[in-house]
């Protein structure tokens, strides 16, 4: 059987696209009938739809500056890599899924990269369409220069298509609030429901976290793990909510704040520190990070009187 | 060209299907105005460790105002959730009424002003100038 290197044999995410229709009203009709816990605003979910709507438009607009490059990469590949060799959809799967770990945060670490990525965040619910909520300027932002390295080392473009677009599909059931907790063996090596509920929390608890694609192993890992806790439900959002549904506010906003300070730069430092830093910086630290949240937020957690022994015993 | 706009066009109508099932089920967060305490509830999960002095609850409910130290916490509802901002007391006392909404400029382009619903029991602004100075 052979296989085109780089026209893919199809699109997980097109053949995908029904259960997303079905699986969202599923889940809103559990909601509406109080078997499953879902919480759907109608403007907010006419936003993250749109938003994936208006993704499919933003992604043919850089699709081939992105192709051009793809392919000249792939012309001078270190190696040939078969598409029908089973080890090699493994090495795909690993090292793809690794690549979208750093992706996301980097997206999320530093600004000129959250800007493109922060819109996926912005709803205060978190259900279904959320998933869709996708960016407009990815490809602006130039994230999809993290994969060519893939393509470098002979994995054909087709097959990294494919697993990226098996990835993204992956990520969608994980939208939901209606799944509680997965087996342990489940929730130990696969990016869950729970896992992703703590990355689209805005508690200082959980900023910065759970960055996985399909396995939570990197997190594990890498150290950006944090496990969903009973004591503190997940509030959804970025830390700062933006003030309206306005679809382009929600694509588009944090570049204008990038600009808004670009322009009242006094230095290159503070140009790089806008540009570079971590989404929060300011020249003065006026501002707050998500590492300034977090440490404010133990701070108030260690001056909090711990109860005697008999309060606890008490309760 | 013609498979991706078709392609579009078929996506589109799915997310208007999507949309008015969202609406039919009203399965939104219920609501309800806010009073002193819930104002300050809310305030203390989005601005912790602000200690607010006097709150001022917009005439729907739908919002808040609270002065900490010389910064003003602003709170106002979106759909069934809530935004929230801070702002210098000085410029908040001194925002245009219009149509009975006070315009708070919260000079934020992700949330660039805050209209909250003035009524004569709640008027704006919450201060006097004698008590701002007292202040």
């Amino acid at each position: 059987m052979t296989l085109d290197p780089i026209t893919p044999a199809f699109s997980p995410v097109d053949w995908a696209v029904p259960v997303f229709v079905v699986t969202i009203v599923l889940e809103i009709l559990l909601a509406r009938f109080r078997k499953a816990r879902a919480v759907y605003e109608v403007r907010d979910t006419a936003t993250s739809l749109g938003m994936g709507l208006g993704s499919q438009i933003a992604g043919l607009l850089t699709a081939g500056v992105v192709l051009a490059a793809t392919l000249w990469v792939y012309e001078h590949r270190l190696f040939t890599l078969p598409m029908t060799a089973w080890w090699a959809w493994v090495a795909v799967f690993f090292l793809e899924d690794l690549t979208y770990y750093w992706f996301h945060r980097l997206s999320h670490e530093r600004r000129f990269w959250w800007a493109a990525h922060v819109n996926h965040h912005t709803s205060q619910h978190y259900n279904l369409s959320t998933a869709l909520r996708q960016t407009w300027t990815g490809g602006i932002a130039g994230t999809w220069l993290l994969w060519l390295p893939l393509i470098f080392l002979g994995f054909p473009p087709a097959m990294v298509a494919i697993q990226k677009g098996i990835s993204l599909v992956y990520q969608y059931w994980i939208h939901t609030e209606a799944i509680k907790k997965l087996p342990r063996w489940f929730e130990a090596v696969f990016n869950t429901p729970s896992h992703h509920r703590v990355h689209h929390a805005r508690n200082p608890r959980y900023l910065d976290a759970n960055y996985a694609g399909i396995l939570i192993i990197w997190d594990r890992m890498f150290g950006s793990y944090i496990p969903e806790t009973d004591e503190e439900p997940c509030r959804y959002g970025v830390v700062h909510n933006l003030g309206d549904f306005n679809i382009f506010r929600v694509a588009f906003h944090e570049w204008m704040a990038i600009g808004k300070d670009l322009a009242g730069s006094r230095s290159p430092r503070e140009v790089v520190g806008y540009l570079f830093g971590p989404p929060g910086w300011s020249p003065d630290g006026s501002r707050d990070t998500s590492a300034t949240l977090k440490a404010k937020w133990r701070a108030r957690e260690a001056a909090m009187p711990t109860p005697a022994p008999e309060q606890i015993a008490a309760e | 060209m013609n498979a991706t706009l078709i392609q579009l066009a078929a996506s589109a109508a799915l997310v208007a299907l999507m949309i008015a099932v969202a609406g039919w089920a009203r399965i939104a967060r219920p609501f309800a105005p806010l009073d002193e305490a819930a104002a300050r509830t809310l305030l203390a999960g989005e601005f912790p460790g602000r200690i607010p002095d006097r709150v001022w609850i917009a005439g729907d409910g739908a919002g808040a105002v609270a002065r900490s130290g010389e910064d003003a916490l602003v709170v106002y509802r979106l759909g069934d959730s809530w935004v929230a901002r801070s702002m210098p007391w000085r410029l908040a006392m001194v925002a245009p009424v219009r149509r009975g909404r006070v315009l708070l400029k919260l000079r934020d382009p992700a949330a660039p002003m805050a209209r909250l619903a003035v009524s004569g029991v709640n008027p704006w602004p919450p201060e006097t100038p004698a008590e701002a100075l007292a202040a």
